[in-house]
């Protein structure tokens, strides 16, 4: 395919990450090496599906003097749809009746239409499985790993996990110093529906004393003793990790679930105020403080990091994997790769088929290093004893 | 009495006959539900009729894993639609994304019913013999037949036709609807209707929208017309009560006066929002957006009969307090 390729598009899955236009300065500045021309499709694949939304064009040519002034630390180039599925499309009907209906044919024929050899993906989750499927339905496709979790298997790293990571330990690190202030047990939820990366290395360097993860079944009367034990008249505070997504042994009615769809509705959703308050997210959060409140003498109260951590400037690690990744997935497709995903697994990149990347969750291992670190750093993990 | 199926009648996705029903219209009903509606409430309880054709639902609780059966796992089945991952866990999870080409076919496949299809095409005549089957509670309760959804005006054909062969068979008939359909199929079925049970969802156009998915125009329009076409028919207007939505006085005020200068709308029910939908929607692998709601209050469903009793001129009925 190398010889053929000349025109390729990068788009975003939905989901905000730090720093996205790191990928895209990255993709951009290879293809233009070998000579290629390179688009963006704003707004994941609205830019083709609704180029009449778009004034300026749902295409975004990326010219070498628009990337050579575009901020990388920025990821607004492009934008993001709340829904990325073109198998799935939200329209309206002849008698203005909604409806959900498949333009994955039309949004290939779009593709062939702006002369599109291939599309680079920068997705994770549920968008991966998408690009799978427009793969077998004959796009030529390369995906870029994007994910707040890092739960995306087959690469070591995503990108957005480790800028996801360093702002959820300075956030943590204010919440310990509040906490000892104040003389209490904080208990903050952070991002991790179905892997632990994020509490368990957040929870690492902050010096967490318990980390709740859904890959161990928490027993919270474990995580109680534990407190009991180094919450003291000397060391009045402590601060438990909760991924949103653990789950719990001793209570099943308490048991978290995971709240993909709760970023989506920001707490300004409703648009105005009422005395009849939503609740959302901070479920596993709640569990937590709520049991520990029976449990301890001492106050215990809950927080939630939640979707707020995907905002800010990206890490140094993530600008220089951005651009790696969209290099790397430039490169793919000059050695004819189709179908396959651009990983990380250290020290090099590799190209894994996307069906060895879907229906897979990368948690964490039960013998890892991370695991070991938490256990002999005194950390409890909520292990049943 | 059996009625014998006439291949010609008109078929419809049917997603479920229940029998014994009581709070669909006046009397014992069966209410039959069809699948399909043209409205995206965020809060809805029923996620499995919202599309039009019969779809794929799979409960993990049936399924006894990849060691003990894994027919999901191999062909027919669609390459990746089902998958087990590592760990102790060995029951078959779904992408929902690869898993839309599953039919019944496939689906009977399961041995142990944890994949089924939501929803099954049957003709008029089928329908209304099932119906049929609790004749003698009808005709001692003023009962019948009652169409729900999904929204049943969006199959105007099948509606029509079961309506009125309910209506041929001496059974009463309602149907419970959003109005979020074209006059022409709404003047269709209302014909064979005895009761209208219809949604005032939100006031606010632009709140509808964001809530229900579409404005309001012409669902009010809709209502509007049908009320002064059809002086015969007993239109009941309900509102599904959502804190921080809909359940507030402006709200029910509004729609007080909206359907007040009307005498065949002959009552205005509130329905407290309930989360029954949640463990559907881990069914169909649909994210349930309203995840964290409150159900309302006592108290506020109180305030909020009283400021209804009062304009029907009702007494308003004594709490408990319970």
């Amino acid at each position: 395919m190398s010889s053929h390729t000349r025109r390729i598009a990068v788009n975003v899955g939905a989901g905000h990450v730090p720093g996205m236009n790191a990928v895209i300065v990255g993709a951009a500045q290879a293809a233009g090496q070998l000579g290629w021309q390179m688009v963006g499709i704003r707004d994941g694949f609205d830019g083709l599906l609704y180029p009449d939304r778009y004034p300026d064009g749902g295409l975004v040519p990326l010219s070498p003097q628009l990337i050579d002034d575009l901020d990388a630390t920025g990821a607004g180039l492009l934008g993001q749809a709340s829904r990325v599925d073109p198998f799935h499309v939200r329209s309206v009907n002849a008698d203005d009746l909604i409806e959900e209906v498949d333009m994955s044919d039309d949004l290939l024929a779009r593709l062939k239409a702006a002369k599109v050899d291939a599309v680079i993906s920068v997705v994770g989750g549920r968008g991966l499985s998408i690009l799978y499927k427009l793969h077998r339905q004959g796009l030529q496709a390369v995906c870029v790993p994007r994910s707040i979790e890092n739960e995306i298997a087959a690469t070591a790293v995503s990108f957005g996990f480790n800028s996801a990571l360093s702002f959820t330990i300075e956030m943590l690190d204010r919440v310990r110093q509040a906490a000892r202030a104040a003389r209490r047990i904080g208990v903050v939820e952070v991002l991790g529906a179905q892997a632990g990366w994020l509490a368990l290395q957040a929870g690492i360097a902050v010096g967490a004393d318990a980390v709740l993860i859904p890959e161990i079944p928490c027993d919270l009367t474990t995580v109680a003793a534990k407190l009991k034990e180094k919450v003291t008249p000397q060391r009045p505070y402590g601060l438990v990790v909760v991924a949103e997504g653990a789950t719990f042994i001793a209570d099943p009615h308490a048991q978290a679930k995971p709240s993909s769809l709760k970023a989506s509705l920001s707490p300004l959703a409703t648009g105005e105020a009422s005395d009849h308050v939503i609740e959302r997210s901070g479920q596993a959060a709640d569990t937590v403080a709520n049991r520990l409140q029976l449990l301890l003498a001492h106050e215990v109260y809950p927080l939630v990091l939640g979707p707020w951590v995907r905002g800010g400037a990206p890490t140094a690690v993530d600008r220089q994997l951005g651009i790696a990744y969209g290099a790397g997935a430039v490169r793919a497709l000059s050695e004819g790769q189709n179908g396959v995903m651009v990983a990380f697994t250290p020290p090099s990149l590799a190209f894994v088929p996307l069906a060895d990347a879907i229906n897979k969750v990368r948690t964490v291992p039960t013998d890892s290093m991370f695991m070991q670190i938490a256990s002999s750093l005194g950390i409890c993990l909520g292990r049943a004893s | 009495m059996s009625t014998p199926i006439n291949p010609a009648a008109p078929t419809g996705t049917v997603l479920n006959i229940q029998r014994y029903c009581s709070h669909d219209g006046p009397g014992i009903r069966t209410t039959v539900f069809l699948k399909g509606c043209s409205l995206r409430c965020k809060w809805c309880g029923n996620p499995e009729s919202i599309a039009p054709k019969p779809e794929l639902s799979y409960d993990a609780r049936k399924c006894t894993g990849k060691k003990a059966c894994g027919l999901c796992l191999k062909p027919p089945f669609p390459d990746g639609a089902f998958y087990v991952v590592d760990g102790d866990d060995d029951k078959v999870k779904v992408n929902w994304h690869l898993a839309t080409a599953c039919d019944q076919a496939m689906a009977s496949l399961c041995p142990t019913g944890a994949l089924e299809m939501f929803g099954k095409t049957m003709t008029a005549d089928e329908v209304l013999n099932e119906v049929e089957k609790d004749e003698s509670f009808y005709r001692n309760t003023h009962g019948g037949l009652t169409l729900s959804g999904g929204e049943c005006l969006l199959q105007p054909d099948f509606s029509a036709a079961l309506l009125k062969g309910a209506h041929e068979r001496g059974f009463n008939t309602a149907i419970e609807t959003a109005g979020n359909v074209p006059w022409r199929f709404m003047e269709q079925v209302l014909p064979h209707v005895d009761t209208v049970l219809h949604d005032h969802k939100l006031t606010s156009t632009e709140r509808h929208k964001k809530w229900v998915g579409v404005g309001n125009e012409r669902i009010l329009a809709n209502f509007k017309k049908a009320y002064e076409t059809f002086p015969d028919i007993d239109f009941i207007a309900r509102t599904p009560l959502i804190p921080g939505v809909n359940a507030d006085e402006e709200h029910i005020r509004a729609v007080l006066a909206f359907i007040r200068p009307y005498k065949n709308v002959i009552d205005y029910e509130l329905l407290p929002y309930h989360r029954f939908g949640l463990g559907k929607y881990q069914s169909l692998g649909v994210v349930y957006e309203l995840d964290d709601y409150k159900t309302p209050s006592a108290d506020l469903l109180a305030h909020l009969q009283a400021i209804i009793d009062e304009a029907f001129g009702r007494t308003p009925e004594a709490t408990t307090g319970t």
